[in-house]
């Protein structure tokens, strides 16, 4: 499972589909589907279309510099990149233990990230699918429908996604791409006006984020036909949990479970992740495919985010996303919960855990300090790594003694879901769409199975090259039937694109 | 020498406003001392004039001229702000902007730069020109100083400072027309294997990111940096306009 | 009852930044939609630009796909705006073009670290031809109005749009213009 529709034996004469551009995700990516002429499904894959190369072209600058040029690579989870940039940094500048006002700026600013993120997916991106229904009426089917049709949900949701956008801008300098976390610390801590003005929201915030929970939570209840199956496999799971086993966003150790819940890996210190991970490279995708190497890349596979993450813990550190997290694992009756469409669920409830911490975070006094940065003996190398909103997310940098990076490997949250999609996709197809005349609505269950990843292909594209173009034509047997070769190319001498 | 010290008996016009000034000084450093700015990006009050960037041109009875470069006289009528000069002041930046790499969004200068403020200042909008993207350099040799070539605008601030303050003439420029580009007076052209020092004047006087002090970047916040909190109009820089070491009076 | 002004986006070689600072006006949202409503855009699934009064680009042309996307804009858009850094300068995306594009992807697919073993560089013709370098959009079709920042913030954009939307010559006071 889930290799089965990866590549049609070339015999029989194939249909290609495209659904290009995705719509309401981040970034760019599209799905090709290869049908007979009996609408049975053969291929289904999801491409990931575009490359930066920003692990080359940062080298050779400062090291100073990495936080705040890495987080351009998205633009809905810049935070993110920005704190695993600084993260690995503060080990190369030898801050091996921040001051406690540098540590909890950067929680708040984390936190306040997973709020307006989680908040948009659902809000902005997710609820014309799960409120109006996949095959639902296109031109609605976006928030202005949503708007108009159930306003004060969608207000809810943006002011939810208002009030994490705000903690950014206070901590960080700006809502999008501020610069607020450097290697060793912060260049700010919050004044006392700063804090007030959050704090008199937080706790409206906690509870609009139950509300969430509750909304997914009866439509997973009222329609398990659907929500139970659709886009559904089992995999392994990935994700970093607290010291104590408890969810934490910001820091931790790596835990990884199988199928059944069985730890393959815990405690594992991130510092070695490439001991434990490598990545696989197919043709037909700039998305490299992670897997856990002692398990090999037809088993190794595994999802991250969300879903992974508020199983793989033991507990919530706050109360009332503890106990709606008890809930969602009482709902998989002693079984891991698979469904793709959970991660829905599982992520209102991560939003909700942001919204109780940010509100404790807010009464402690520290977040106003003075000391922002420290330094020590400086080291050649470091990884950082932090819980993303889509998953788990891996910065690992080399810098010389001149202070340039001489080597920058990123393994990007999306990027570990990018074998989980392709399988939920060729689910969907399967399920759904095999045998059937293709309508806009049944192509639109395909990009529910990826909406419900909340991927960010933006940020798994994160490096881009030009190379030769070489087509091969095979037949069956794999003998070559033709060759073309394009030595370079260039705009100019491309033929119509595509 | 303060101008308390002389009497201001002549004065001429800027865009219709009377401007004192001081024997010896350029009509840049008249309207600067007097509180009214005129564009400029290679001027510093402390060094001779280069009068390359052209950013401070203006029209003095009725001709272009560099304000820096001309000596002040009594009754002469200037024009700086009229919308024909300020869109060639326009398109000077945008120039510039388009002959380096200059990346704003992760450049350690944005909020400090005075390219940068200055764009804002006469709200440049667009490239128009296309980029060029050429190779520069990082040089990071030196311990405590950065230098990043790809924002160097020619301004030649620091091959004056370290010539007249510093004595040492660690920085020149060398090449012709678009090749033209800053060098380091070493034998092997790095900075680490010339006698330069953060101490020194040149370390402090790049307007624009080029001369950098490592390991500092991006510790002061948004919101501020010294141009966030006003336009770079409204902040004339510190130092002695007064002086008259325009036109040859001793740099000492 | 005024008609609406049909407005669509896209991101090409963009990272979303500058929709997410659109969506940054927060409630104005609801204040514009009674002024606008949305064609092609990530935000809803119209996969085709139809015709529009007003599109608005994020993102530079890195790639084939990207060019094509730009000239269906630019045949279906009465005003084209370009937004953000990379739309209007290259951006980040275009740090790459100092760099020889081989020598990236041999890095990125054949020497990085952990690469699984027989990794081949990506060549499916189902991926978009790459460009030789990444291009502000300007200097493939004609841009009407640029809005610059990385991204503008919030407060740019409503007053660049509200400008617009009545007519005027969007400006910039200081505060607003950003370049980072």
């Amino acid at each position: 499972m889930g290799f089965d529709l990866e590549t049609a034996i070339p015999s029989e004469n194939l249909r290609r589909v495209v659904i290009e551009p995705l719509s309401r995700v981040e970034g760019h990516g599209k799905v090709t589907i290869l049908l007979d002429a009996d609408d049975k499904v053969h291929q289904v894959r999801l491409h990931i279309v575009e490359f930066r190369g920003f692990e080359r072209f940062i080298q050779g600058r400062p090291y100073w510099e990495v936080p705040v040029m890495v987080q351009r690579l998205c633009g809905i989870c810049p935070v993110s990149h920005h704190l695993a940039a600084s993260k690995a940094l503060d080990l190369v500048v030898g801050a091996t233990q921040l001051t406690p006002t540098a540590e909890k700026v950067r929680r708040l600013m984390h936190y306040g990230q997973i709020l307006q993120s989680h908040a948009l997916h659902f809000f902005h991106l997710s609820s014309p699918d799960l409120l109006f229904g996949f095959e639902s009426e296109v031109g609605k089917r976006n928030i202005v429908g949503v708007a108009a049709a159930y306003p004060d949900i969608v207000k809810k949701g943006v002011l939810l996604r208002k009030f994490g956008q705000e903690i950014i801008r206070i901590t960080a300098g700006k809502r999008v791409h501020g610069t607020g976390s450097i290697p060793g610390g912060v260049n700010k801590s919050l004044t006392r006006e700063d804090r007030d003005f959050l704090l008199k929201d937080a706790y409206q915030m906690v509870s609009w984020s139950r509300e969430a929970v509750h909304i997914i939570k009866q439509m997973h209840q009222q329609n398990p036909a659907l929500y139970d199956v659709f886009g559904s496999f089992r995999s392994n799971m990935m994700s970093m949990v607290g010291t104590d086993g408890e969810l934490d966003f910001y820091h931790g150790a790596l835990r990884a479970r199988d199928a059944n819940g069985k730890i393959i890996f815990d405690k594992a210190d991130y510092q070695s992740y490439s001991q434990l991970l490598s990545e696989g490279v197919k043709p037909w995708s700039y998305m490299k495919f992670p897997f856990i190497t002692a398990l090999g890349e037809e088993n190794g596979w595994y999802k991250v985010g969300p879903l992974a993450r508020v199983q793989n813990c033991d507990h919530i550190p706050t109360p009332l996303a503890d106990a709606e997290r008890n809930e969602l694992v009482a709902y998989g009756k002693g079984s891991q919960l698979h469904a793709t469409l959970a991660y829905h669920w599982a992520r209102m409830v991560e939003m909700l855990f942001a919204a109780e911490t940010i509100k404790d975070l807010l009464h402690d006094d520290d977040l106003m300090g003075d000391d922002l940065v420290v330094a020590g003996k400086h080291q050649r190398e470091g990884v950082g790594v932090i819980e993303a909103p889509r998953g788990t997310l891996i910065h690992h940098y080399r810098v010389g003694d001149d202070d340039l990076v001489t080597m920058a490997n990123l393994i990007v949250s999306t990027t570990h879901n990018n074998q989980a999609m392709n399988t939920a996709v060729r689910e969907v197809a399967m399920r759904y769409l095999d045998g059937r005349k293709l309508t806009e609505g049944l192509l639109n269950h395909i990009e529910v199975a990826i909406r419900a990843f909340d991927p960010c292909l933006s940020c798994a594209t994160h490096a881009l090259g030009k190379m030769p173009l070489e087509v091969t034509l095979q037949d069956a047997d794999g003998s070559v039937l033709d060759h073309l070769a394009i030595a370079s190319c260039d705009a100019s001498e491309c033929p119509d694109p595509p | 020498m303060s101008a308390a010290d002389n009497s201001r008996s002549t004065s001429f016009q800027i865009d219709g406003a009377e401007i004192g000034f001081v024997e010896g000084q350029s009509i840049l450093q008249a309207a600067l001392s007097a509180g009214k700015y005129i564009p400029h990006l290679c001027y510093h009050p402390e060094f001779k004039p280069n009068g390359s960037c052209k950013l401070c041109t203006v029209k003095i009875n009725g001709r272009p001229a560099a304000a820096c470069t001309v000596q002040a006289e009594a009754g002469l009528s200037v024009e700086s702000e009229t919308s024909e000069i300020k869109d060639k002041r326009r398109t000077l930046l945008q120039m510039l902007l388009v002959e380096g790499n200059h990346f704003c969004p992760s450049c350690e200068k944005s909020g400090n730069c005075m390219l940068q403020a200055l764009a804002y200042d006469l709200g440049v909008m667009s490239s128009h020109f296309p980029q060029i993207f050429p190779i520069r350099l990082v040089d990071a040799s030196h311990p405590d100083i950065l230098l990043d070539f790809n924002r160097c605008i020619l301004c030649e601030i620091c091959v004056r400072a370290s010539a007249e303050a510093d004595h040492k003439n660690v920085f020149a420029l060398s090449g012709r027309g678009i090749t033209k580009h800053l060098i380091v007076n070493s034998e092997s052209g790095r900075l680490a294997d010339t006698d330069f020092s953060a101490t020194d004047k040149a370390a402090q006087v790049c307007p624009v990111g080029v001369i950098l002090p490592k390991r500092r970047g991006f510790a002061v916040p948004i919101g501020s940096r010294r141009f966030d909190l006003k336009p770079i109009s409204e902040q004339i820089e510190k130092g002695d306009h007064s002086s008259g070491l325009a036109f040859g009076e001793g740099s000492h | 009852m005024n008609k609406k002004l049909k407005v669509a986006t896209t991101s090409l070689a963009g990272c979303f930044g500058c929709h997410m600072s659109f969506l940054d006006i927060d409630e104005r949202l609801f204040e514009l939609l009674e002024l606008i409503e949305i064609d092609r855009s990530p935000l809803t699934d119209i996969k085709v630009c139809g015709p529009c009064d007003l599109g608005i680009i994020e993102g530079g042309v890195c790639n084939a796909e990207n060019v094509h996307v730009l000239r269906e804009f630019r045949k279906n858009c009465k005003i084209l705006v370009a937004i953000g850094a990379c739309a209007i300068n290259g951006g980040l995306p275009a740090q790459r073009n100092q760099l020889d594009l081989r020598d990236i992807l041999e890095e990125v697919y054949h020497t990085s670290i952990g690469l699984a073993p027989r990794s081949v560089i990506p060549n499916d013709p189902e991926l978009p031809l790459p460009l030789n370098r990444v291009h502000p959009i300007h200097e493939v079709v004609k841009i009407d109005y640029f809005l610059p920042g990385c991204p503008p913030s919030a407060d740019a954009i409503w007053k660049f749009l509200t400008d617009l939307i009545a007519g005027r010559t969007p400006k910039l006071v200081h505060g607003l213009l950003h370049y980072d």
